[in-house]
């Protein structure tokens, strides 16, 4: 009679487009053998065995440990599109787990994926993005993704690829450039950039606000960004979405830093849209307005408005959010601040 | 049916019973077989009496045979000597054969034989046997059917056996293990995914909190410098501001200061620069120097002339006087002795008068020639009484110079 105990083995499946999966310890050695053999059916079996054997961390420890990771960059450049596919995905299940992640960087995979940014095939160029993000999360592999050049290519894709990796793209990018922002100066990325503020997917607008933040970090960019976007990151500061209102306002908070910037969100009527804001349940959204509230306090005309609000801040003087208080406190001594 | 069988010969002959192949014991066999070269020469007895490789039966069609020979393994001894002459005979019988051929002679000298065919028609000859293939071909047949489903008769008796509910097995009660196991796996390998999935939700919520102080300190760390850069930048604007006026108040006192000096220095500058070119006779009076240039010059050579005449006069005079005198002298030289004593008193009077009388002589010369001037034209009567009195002038100057000599 059977027990209820549940193995720690997968339940056997008898998947004819699987290779069958040896015993234990032999099962990733022996489908490494397999993806090295010169038929077509056979790689494909085994990419497909290794698909789904890969959602285990133990497998990708050990996966990494054998040097799976060389094999499957000679495969990336395969010229079957199946092949190509599942070792995009398989890669992408591997950049999940941390050890498949430093595993990557540390066998140089990065590179080889650029080749695969222009696939004929959707599927695999989803991969490919979905494998840069996850390893844009971790600041090594953001090191690694802009030692690779991809940022200008990334750049250039926005403009022609469908929106789920368009927002794959921007995660990667405002991931990337929070490490270095000048690569993105070169490309002239705002202008590409302004035009997905106006998108009409909300997470689309969210991610450009964001990848706009990263690139105000940067002193050349916070003048880039004054020119062209401040009046549309004031206009979003009203959008439907909490979370691009977020954005904006945090994108606002660079831009505004310095005196130019300050002047035109002054002139764009940021200062009500922000104290909205300010009541927000969103914490990002708190903040970020308190902290560009603070910058355009640094002005005059800011400070005279906003001498008559302060009740707002002192409000937030019992905010739950450690941050948030201490924001409150800045801003209100720098809107109390007198020249003399 | 088989051929007619030979009777047992047990019964009639007396010749004793040989088996053919003698009963015997399994001889004793080594485990291997002795190595091959042993063998060679000789074959080994045969250790089997297999029917397929026995050389006593007959094989292939018996229907040629001539004799069935009765034993071979003891044959008489008629039977070999007749063996023996028939293979003689066989043997001479060739020979003869061969003797009888008929020969062609041999070739003569330098031809030789060749076989030739004679026929209309040449032949090729091989031994190669010509051979016609012929094939025939029944009609093509129809595909054979397919054998009829064989169904045996039915045989034997029909029996049955009924189970009753709950007799064997009771599936609700058994199928649970299975549905656990199978609904079990199922879970957990949804639990898996579902749990990578809340990983990666939980590491992305994670970086993004973390990531939302970072901006917000960023930006106040940004907004703490801007505001030192501006108060800097203030400072020492106001610092230059200041360092200018100082500056510029110093460079406005100095200026006072040169212009006061240079004022005063260059008051006495005109007078002095006027003074100066009066006096190096830049400013003239023309009627002055007029006079200067041209009146007054020619008045001195006029003078010049006059006093030159005056002179060339008094020379005149003076020659004359001294002529006259020289004459005198030498009519006073003629005249006699008391003229001697007061000749030297006179010559000393005239010694020393000589000056006197030189002079009064020049004087009178002067006179004389004033005299005789005096004839001429009384036009200049007062020039010579300006002469006189310039001769008595001369003459105290004469003495004057003779006394200081």
């Amino acid at each position: 009679m059977a027990s209820t105990l549940i193995s720690a083995k997968l339940p056997p499946d008898v998947d004819p487009t699987k290779a069958p999966i040896a015993f234990g310890r032999r099962a990733l050695p022996k489908l490494s053998r397999e993806i090295q053999s010169p038929e077509l059916l056979t790689q494909q079996r085994a990419l497909m065995a290794l698909c789904d054997l890969v959602h285990d961390p133990e497998n990708v420890y050990q996966a990494v440990q054998i040097g799976f990771l060389e094999n499957l960059k000679t495969l990336l450049l395969h010229h079957d599109s199946t092949v190509r596919q599942k070792t995009t995905e398989i890669l992408y299940i591997m950049a999940m787990h941390n050890v498949g992640r430093q595993g990557l960087i540390q066998n140089a995979v990065i590179p080889v994926l650029t080749e695969l940014l222009d696939d004929p095939e959707d599927i695999c160029r989803k991969n490919t993005h979905q494998v840069l993000d996850m390893m844009a999360k971790l600041p090594e592999g953001a090191v690694d993704i802009l030692h690779a050049g991809l940022i200008p290519l990334l750049v250039v894709r926005l403009k022609t690829e469908s929106d789920e990796i368009q927002e794959l793209i921007l995660g990667t990018l405002s991931n990337c450039l929070r490490m270095e922002a000048s690569e993105a100066l070169a490309t002239d990325a705002i202008t590409i950039l302004k035009e997905k503020l106006t998108h009409p997917s909300a997470t689309i607008r969210n991610k450009a606000a964001q990848v706009i933040l990263e690139i105000g970090t940067h002193p050349e960019g916070k003048s880039t960004v004054c020119e062209e976007v401040i009046p549309l990151l004031v206009s979003l500061l009203e959008d439907t979405d909490p979370e691009v209102q977020a954005s904006a306002a945090g994108a606002l908070m660079f831009a505004t830093i310095k005196p130019k910037g300050r002047c035109l969100a002054l002139r764009a009527e940021a200062i009500p849209r922000l104290l909205k804001l300010v009541a927000v349940e969103n914490s990002k959204a708190r903040l970020s307005a308190i902290k560009t509230l603070t910058m355009l306090a640094e002005v005059a005309e800011g400070r005279r408005k906003l001498l008559e609000r302060t009740d707002i801040f002192q409000q937030c003087l019992r905010d739950p959010s450690e941050a948030v208080k201490r924001a409150a406190e800045i801003a209100i001594r720098v809107i109390r601040w007198k020249p003399f | 049916m088989l051929p007619a069988l030979r009777p047992p010969p047990s019964a009639a002959s007396a010749v004793p019973y040989t088996y053919c192949s003698p009963p015997r014991a399994v001889p004793a066999r080594p485990k291997y077989r002795a190595p091959l070269e042993a063998d060679e020469p000789q074959k080994e007895p045969a250790r089997w009496a297999n029917l397929m490789y026995d050389r006593r039966v007959v094989r292939g069609n018996t229907y040629a045979r001539q004799a069935v020979p009765t034993c071979i393994h003891h044959p008489n001894a008629f039977e070999i000597q007749r063996q023996r002459e028939a293979r003689r005979k066989a043997l001479a019988r060739k020979r003869a054969e061969e003797q009888i051929q008929l020969r062609t002679p041999e070739p003569v000298e330098g031809r030789e034989h060749v076989h030739v065919q004679t026929e209309l028609y040449l032949e090729e000859i091989s031994d190669r046997i010509i051979e016609v293939d012929v094939e025939c071909q029944t009609d093509a047949f129809l595909d054979r059917p397919p054998t009829p489903f064989f169904v045996p008769a039915k045989t034997g008796r029909d029996v049955a056996t009924q189970i009753e509910e709950g007799e064997l097995f009771d599936f609700d009660i058994e199928v649970k293990p299975i549905l656990e196991v199978l609904v079990g796996k199922t879970i957990e390998q949804a639990l898996l995914e579902v749990m990578e999935e809340e990983e990666l939700a939980k590491l992305l919520a994670h970086q993004r909190a973390y990531a939302e102080l970072r901006n917000a300190e960023l930006a106040e760390v940004q907004r703490l410098e801007e505001q030192d850069r501006r108060y800097r930048e203030e400072k020492e604007r106001c610092k230059q501001q200041q360092m200018e006026m100082l500056q510029k108040e110093k460079e406005t006192m100095e200026k006072i200061a040169a212009q006061a000096f240079a004022k005063r220095y260059l008051t006495d500058l005109i007078p002095s620069v006027f003074n100066n070119l009066h006096e190096s006779g830049f400013f003239y009076d023309p009627i002055e120097r007029d006079i200067e240039t041209e009146f007054l010059p020619w008045l001195m050579t006029e003078v010049e002339e006059t006093l030159e005449k005056k002179t060339l006069g008094r020379v005149m005079l003076d020659s004359l006087i001294r002529t006259v005198t020289e004459k005198r002298l030498d009519v006073f030289s003629q005249k006699p002795l008391p003229d001697q004593v007061e000749a030297p008193a006179e010559e000393h009077r005239p010694t020393d008068n000589a000056p006197q009388v030189a002079a009064e002589t020049e004087a009178a010369d002067q006179a004389v020639t004033a005299d005789e001037e005096t004839d001429q034209p009384a036009a200049e009567d007062q020039a010579s009484h300006h002469i006189t009195f310039q001769s008595e002038e001369a003459n105290q100057e004469a003495m004057e110079d003779s006394e200081t000599d």
